[in-house]
């Protein structure tokens, strides 16, 4: 049965693999289009690991090139922003703050493992301006102050790579030549890229100003009391400008910061689904007019099988499931292209994505065929045998 | 003869309308995405205000410093270094050196303007078409003398001061008074070397004068005299900075820096990783990126208009009978499939004009004003033509080949 189908479809490969290769296209196009909702839409719905709501960002420029008098500066400044009421906690950062577009990573070793990981530095309130959840452990403190080896957290991320399984506090990794690392605490997620963005692994170094005397940190992240807007903005950005003469302020807030990042990730998506949509209903169209045409021209066949006994009912089926062979031929020649990227790892995306992408992708497709090949089926099955062998 | 088979193609379009229908609804489509597209890059990269003759305009944006121990570093250049070695060129008619922009905050009323500040020379100005629609540029002296003064933008005047006049009066930008001189019409953001909301002389910023090193935080734009002069700056440039190079005290320093137009710079930034032109692969990325898109709606016409072949088939047997060629059917044919290309052409010109016209009011682009002009219509009607050869060929040559007798008895297979 199955050969004598495929000896069908091999003897009408001229007008029948046009058709073929549509469907093949359209397949791989969906297939694209969709892995890449699927992989931003699984990376949505995972938590955050921090809440963004009421912090704001304050970015700070100075005017000079002594780190010495910028550090100076930079202490008042701070020492300034919690003598405000409106502000719950504050915590000096780098530039990699929350929804920021800018990254700094570093290799972590332990025994022979060495992981590309995320680094952030900020200061003890970290945890209580960005209300993050630690796990295992503890945030660092004041209780580190003067401690052998610099304090870190890690996400659990890390934790799975660098660790496999080891309980994490304690351990001990080399810093430089002439200091190391210790893990105090561990947080479940933190992923402050985008919301669109997989979760990579990343640490807390801890910012101790006296210790790190030569370093300078032009970023403030602070948590404000609710309801607090542009009326507060303007009369603390005055304040601190009078302490920070000639440097340049600017506030942001995460909210405003995770739209931003959000119109990066969804104006590319959004496009894109809406010129995927374009080509399918471009094919459907192409391939209904097709079918349609084909199967009217064969009016005396139908005639003829109706004649000789077939209920309309079976020369419905038989339509559909010619279209539905078609489509099969196309989307085996598309997955087993498609296969190739969950197998070979192009891009570093988890498989499942893949392969609800594939699943999604065929489903559709097939929904597509039968779709098209509907109206015209059922026309054909409506065809009166006398008048068809009539007209013949 | 041409307008015969204008005629009949116009009959046969009329005959099957759907058919007509899915082929158009295709076709303009099609055009629309490759339009929009166009203007896209028109809008990023050709003559458009404030950089109107983009043949005589060059930027240098990046600076790469690399040393023989593996450290390298990149982005703008430093003032130092631009007006040192950039500004005493020789070949360019005049240099501009301006900083990159900067996001300020200006607080009025309890709300917030959140503002992008530039930092310029007179030079800017007179390189750069920019269309005022009150007041002027800052001259040399302003800029000498580094007085707080401010050019502004359309949407900043009319945020900061309602819809008058704005000459005259003072903006407080980042906690520093500037007298506005004049206001500008948006540009665009994608214009990354002129677009700011607020232009201020660059002598405010005279801290930055003195610090030595290549890397920095600013632009050089410069005005060559006439196109063919283009390539002699750029060899003026790579010889100037060879010759650094050669005199750097650390043996074996590689600073690479280019005079680009915006197009190269693009492409150099992001294909040729800050050294190579780039230039070639990304004609091949856009040319690949615009075949792979137009390959389906291609196929899915090319199936449609094969269906159609049936239709005509006494058409073709009698006109065989009558002793046409071949090649007289494939041209009826191709004309046909043009004239239908075409027809589309202008029904996806007319859509992507509402498509652009929904960009510039979404402002997902900061001031875009994306719009059609003989540039995009000309990439437009090349485009359909191609498609409508492309998707004509083929089902031509099918055409062409049935038999007078077969034809004339209504079938093929």
């Amino acid at each position: 049965m199955i050969r004598h189908l495929f000896k069908l479809i091999w003897n009408r490969k001229r007008s029948n693999f046009l058709l073929i290769t549509e469907i093949f296209f359209c397949f791989l196009v969906l297939f694209a289009v969709l892995s890449l909702i699927v992989y931003n839409v699984r990376n949505y719905n995972k938590p955050l690991g921090f809440k963004h709501e009421n912090v704001w960002l304050l970015t700070m420029r100075p005017d000079t090139d002594s780190t010495a008098l910028n550090r100076q500066t930079l202490e008042q400044i701070l020492q300034r922003t919690k003598g405000f009421q409106e502000i719950e906690s504050v915590s000096l950062t780098n530039s990699n703050a929350p929804f920021a577009f800018s990254q700094m990573t570093t290799n972590l070793t332990y025994g022979q493992k060495e992981i590309k990981t995320d680094q952030f530095e900020v200061q003890d309130d970290f945890a209580e301006v960005m209300q993050m959840q630690v796990s295992k452990g503890r945030w660092f403190g004041p209780a580190d102050n003067g401690a052998h080896h610099k304090p870190i957290v890690i996400s659990k991320a890390l934790e799975r790579q660098l660790f496999e399984g080891e309980d994490p506090i304690g351990k001990v990794l080399p810093r430089n030549d002439s200091s190391s690392y210790q893990v105090v605490g561990v947080v479940d997620h933190y992923r402050p890229s985008s919301e669109y963005t997989a979760e990579e692994p990343a640490f807390f170094n801890r910012i101790y100003l006296p210790e790190n005397e030569d370093e300078f940190y032009g970023e403030i992240l602070m948590r404000v009391k609710p309801g607090m807007g542009v009326e507060f903005e303007e009369r603390m950005v005055k304040a601190l400008s009078g302490i920070g003469k000639g440097w340049t302020m600017e506030v942001a807030t995460l909210e405003k910061m995770r739209q931003n990042k959000e119109k990066v990730s969804k104006v590319p998506m959004i496009a894109l689904a809406i010129i995927c949509g374009f080509l399918i209903l471009n094919v459907a169209l192409g391939l209904f007019g097709v079918l349609w045409y084909n199967i009217n021209r064969r009016n005396s066949e139908i005639g003829l099988r109706r004649a000789v006994g077939a209920s309309s009912s079976q020369v419905y089926r038989q339509f559909i499931g010619e279209v539905l062979v078609l489509a099969t031929f196309g989307l085996v020649l598309g997955v087993a292209f498609a296969i190739q990227f969950p197998l070979l790892q192009v891009f570093d995306v988890e498989s499942t994505v893949y392969f609800i992408a594939l699943g999604i992708a065929v489903g559709m497709i097939y929904l597509l065929a039968v779709g098209c090949a509907f109206y015209p089926s059922r026309q054909a099955a409506a065809i009166h045998p006398a008048i068809a062998l009539h007209e013949e | 003869m041409l307008k015969n088979y204008l005629k009949i193609a116009w009959k046969v379009l009329l005959r099957r309308k759907f058919f007509t229908f899915i082929s158009l609804f295709g076709i303009s489509f099609t055009l629309m995405v490759l339009m929009v597209a166009t203007s896209l890059m028109d809008h990023t990269f050709g003559p458009q205000m404030p950089e109107r003759e983009t043949d005589e305009l060059l930027f240098v944006s990046m600076m790469r410093e690399e040393h023989s121990e593996g450290y390298s570093s990149s982005g703008p250049a430093s003032y130092y270094f631009l007006d040192r070695n950039v500004r005493t060129l020789q070949t360019p008619e005049q240099v501009s050196i301006n900083s990159m922009f900067f996001q300020v905050n200006s607080y009025i009323n309890n709300r917030k303007l959140a503002l992008d500040i530039k930092y310029t020379d007179r030079e800017f100005w007179d390189i750069l078409d920019f269309e005022f629609l009150e007041g002027g540029a800052f001259g040399q002296q302003e800029v000498a003398g580094a007085s707080r003064v401010a050019i502004i933008n359309e949407t900043t005047r009319n945020k900061y001061f309602g819809e008058g006049k704005a000459v005259g009066k003072t903006i407080e930008v980042d906690q520093v008074k500037y007298k506005v001189v004049g206001v500008v019409k948006d540009v665009p953001v994608l214009r990354l070397y002129s677009y700011a909301d607020v232009w201020v002389p660059i002598t405010l910023k005279s801290q930055d004068f003195n610090k030595p090193g290549y890397r920095g935080l600013y632009f050089a734009t410069i005005k060559a005299q006439n196109p063919a002069d283009i390539p002699n700056i750029k060899a003026e440039y790579a010889a100037m900075l060879h010759e650094i190079e050669r005199q750097h005290p650390v043996k074996g320093t590689k600073l690479s820096s280019f005079p680009d137009t915006t197009l190269e710079g693009f492409a150099r930034t992001l294909l040729g990783g800050g050294k190579k032109s780039g230039m070639g692969f990304l004609y091949v990325i856009l040319a690949g990126l615009a075949f792979l898109f137009m390959l389906l709606p291609t196929i899915n016409l090319v199936s449609i208009n094969i269906s159609r072949i049936m239709e005509r088939s006494s058409e073709i047997g009698l006109r065989k009978a009558f002793g046409a060629t071949s090649s007289n059917i494939i041209g009826q044919f191709i004309v046909e499939n043009i004239f239908l290309t075409l027809l589309g052409g202008i029904l996806g010109f007319a859509l992507s004009a509402a498509v652009l016209k929904l960009i510039n009011d979404s402002g997902v682009i900061v001031y875009a004003n994306l719009g059609l002009n003989l540039r995009v219509f000309a990439w437009g009607l090349l485009l359909s033509l191609i498609f409508g050869l492309i998707s004509g060929v083929y089902p031509a040559y099918r055409m062409s080949r049935l038999k007078a007798v077969e034809a004339l008895k209504g079938g093929s297979k």
